[in-house]
């Protein structure tokens, strides 16, 4: 340690990471709009210009709770999804802040494709996020559009299966996402595989619903074990009353 | 020294460069087009371009300050790239003199009075009586007493002398762009695939290029056309259409639109012409650039990748949101191709989304997935099942629309739900189904959307 000091001193106390603390991302960050996983992101935020893996089991889609409080603080341009696995309902998003005419769903057919598309919407000018579903897509081809990202300096996020956490993966972040366990609330579960840092073994409870969904859940679920529906309809009518 | 005298390099033998190009000669047509491509490639230089039977004459007094001088210009010319090889080149203080120049390299220093006679169009007819009296160069043409000539051979033949020498004023059909960019060119040789058409148009994109630049025009539609072999029994001609939302003037776009329709193309026959035509080309007005280095931002616009993404994948791929207004789910929003979306806004025909946004306050309590199609649950007792029973949280909502439209009619009585696995859901209940058994012993559930 002793030896290694002058040569710490020579390169410049910002050249080098120690792996016990959050690497101080270099490049711009994006905050992610959820304050607890904002603290242990590297640099405070998504990375600008790099990708961001995020992997949810088979049946689980989480995707919109974690990225949309981000994707409506993002500089104006066009959000591109390649192969999403179900139709984006347009209202929906537009009620929680995401610009309508921004929106753009390219649908391919083939994996050659998808990553295709994903690379030519990284290289124009007027994208700023590209959200892109890649099941069956190889290391080098991930590879690839993170160095695209890089250069163009746009958001990447690429959305696998579950199983893809046993592949090694050149994104600088991984996220697992999981709903919470039956009982414990509306929760978003983030566990974080891979940041540049030291490894997170907690996993990170995030309340992400929009106020108005979260509110109603929040009277509709004590009422879960007894008169469900009676109890559900008058949280309904409550809402409708106040809007 | 005004006059630059050009000559291309071509495979088919044409006529020498002095006398008129016989119409229906064997390669005319190629000499014609060659020479109009080097004519427009040279009027980057001056606009004083003519052309004199197979070569290309440049005057160029006005424009020699602005390129620096005769010997910078000069350099321009022979290191500009040129569409087509050039063959030769001669200077000369008249068009004549540069033209006979041309004729042999062994002319090119020599002085007017020592160029032979067989070089200057207008002596043509007369070359053996001018041999027979022993007049071979200029000079000893112009030592005769002119009564004598003009008597005996013309006043024609006085008239060019004169012309050659600088005492007459030389005046030429100069070359004047076309209103409309319409070029052919003859391949070198057969092109068998379609992707290869785009290899063989080069020179023409280069030509249209030039045009652009030069009339000061945006091209937003071309189409490049072939004429395919005869001996084969099938059709003759081909041609494909390019459309671009917005203009542009410069061609990369267009072409790489071309190469992706061109891929998905089989030729029945090997072309042998190609032929490029623009459709569309509004005044161009140039692009303001920024000094600052934060707003030059690299890559293409977002109009020219959706339209690439749509050659390439189908133009129904390419989808953008235009909301609706209605009640019903699958009724409130329509993903449209991006390519329609753009005409239409380029027509003014599009409504911007304000149905969506007023809307937009009880959207909340909907799913951000929508299934494009409603998925059955199946059902035990009567608790829907995915795959787990799921516990309904909240409704029923109610939502009844459609009735005018027959089978679109929605009856349905929609459930936050949650499920073990897939978190919170969205299912709904058929109402008709309801009415139909007062038991209620087969409901139909159905899964439409996921609150992700």
């Amino acid at each position: 340690m002793s030896a290694s000091l002058p040569l710490l001193a020579s390169i410049g106390a910002g050249a080098v990471w120690r792996a016990t603390a959050l690497s101080a991302s270099p490049g711009a960050v994006l905050a992610s709009g959820h304050v607890l996983l904002d603290q242990m992101l590297p640099g405070g935020g998504w990375p600008v210009g790099a990708a961001v893996e995020i992997l949810q089991a088979p049946g689980v889609h989480a995707e919109w709770r974690l990225l949309l409080p981000a994707l409506r603080c993002a500089a104006p341009g066009a959000v591109v999804l390649v192969g999403p696995p179900h139709v984006p309902f347009g209202p929906a998003l537009a009620a929680q802040g995401l610009a309508l005419q921004s929106l753009l769903w390219v649908a391919a057919a083939t994996p050659a494709e998808c990553g295709w598309a994903s690379e030519q919407a990284l290289r124009c000018a007027d994208v700023v996020a590209v959200l892109a579903w890649l099941p069956q897509m190889r290391p080098e081809q991930l590879r690839r559009l993170h160095l695209v990202a890089q250069s163009h300096r746009k958001l990447l996020f690429v959305m696998r299966p579950a199983q893809a956490q046993q592949e090694s993966s050149p994104a600088v972040l991984r996220l697992l996402l999981a709903n919470a366990a039956p009982g414990q609330g509306d929760a978003l579960v983030v566990q974080l595989l891979k940041r540049r840092g030291p490894p997170l073994l907690q996993l990170l409870q995030l309340p992400a619903r929009p106020a108005r969904l979260g509110a109603l859940l929040a009277l509709s679920e004590p009422a879960a074990s007894g008169h469900r529906h009676s109890g559900g309809a008058i949280a309904l009518d409550r809402l409708a009353a106040t809007a | 020294l005004h006059w630059i005298a050009l000559q291309p390099l071509l495979d088919v033998a044409g006529p020498g460069p002095v006398g008129p190009l016989p119409a229906g000669a064997v390669g005319a047509e190629a000499w014609a087009d060659a020479l109009t491509a080097l004519g427009w490639w040279a009027l980057q230089f001056t606009p004083k371009v003519a052309r004199v039977g197979n070569a290309l004459l440049l005057e160029v007094s006005a424009s020699e300050r602005l390129w620096g001088g005769a010997g910078p210009l000069l350099r321009h010319i022979f290191e500009v790239n040129k569409p087509l090889a050039v063959a030769g080149y001669a200077r000369g203080a008249t068009s004549l003199i540069a033209l006979a120049r041309l004729q042999a390299s062994g002319l090119a220093r020599s002085a007017p009075d020592a160029l032979p006679l067989r070089a200057l169009a207008a002596a043509q007819p007369h070359l053996g009586t001018l041999e027979k009296i022993g007049c071979h160069c200029w000079g000893q043409l112009r030592a005769l007493p002119r009564g004598g000539v003009a008597r005996r051979f013309g006043a024609p033949l006085l008239a060019a002398l004169d012309r050659a020498y600088g005492l007459q004023p030389e005046l030429y059909p100069w070359l004047v762009l076309p209103e409309v960019f319409e070029a052919s060119q003859e391949l070198t040789a057969q092109v068998e695939t379609a992707p290869a058409l785009l290899f063989g148009a080069r020179r023409l994109f280069q030509q249209l290029q030039l045009w652009l630049q030069l009339r000061q025009r945006a091209v937003r539609a071309i189409e490049l056309s072939w004429t395919m072999d005869a001996r084969r029994d099938t059709v003759q001609r081909g041609a494909l259409v390019v459309h671009s939302a917005e203009p542009s003037a410069d061609l990369a776009h267009l072409q790489r639109l071309l190469a992706e329709q061109l891929a998905r193309l089989t030729l029945p026959a090997p072309v042998l012409y190609l032929h490029l035509r623009t459709l569309e080309t509004p005044p161009h007005a140039g692009e303001t650039a920024s000094l600052l280095p934060d707003e030059q931002r690299q890559g293409e616009r977002l109009p020219q990748l959706l339209e690439r993404l749509s050659a390439r994948l189908g133009s129904a791929q390419v989808r953008q949101l235009q909301p609706g207004a209605d009640h019903r789910p699958e009724q409130r929003q329509h993903w449209q191709p991006v390519v329609n979306a753009m005409q239409m806004r380029a027509e003014g025909a599009l409504l911007t989304g304000v149905t969506g946004q007023n809307h937009s306050n009880d959207a909340t309590l909907c799913p951000t997935w929508l299934l494009a199609v409603p998925r059955k649950l199946a059902v035990r007792g009567q608790r829907p099942l995915y795959p787990g029973p799921l516990t309904l949280l909240a409704g029923p909502q109610r939502i009844e629309s459609g009735w005018w439209g027959g089978a679109e009619c929605v009856l349905r009585d929609y459930f936050l739900a949650r499920s073990e696995t897939a978190g919170l859901l969205w299912i709904y209940r058929e109402r008709l189904g309801a009415a139909a058994n007062p038991q209620g012993a087969d409901l139909a559930w159905y899964l439409h959307g996921v609150f992700a």
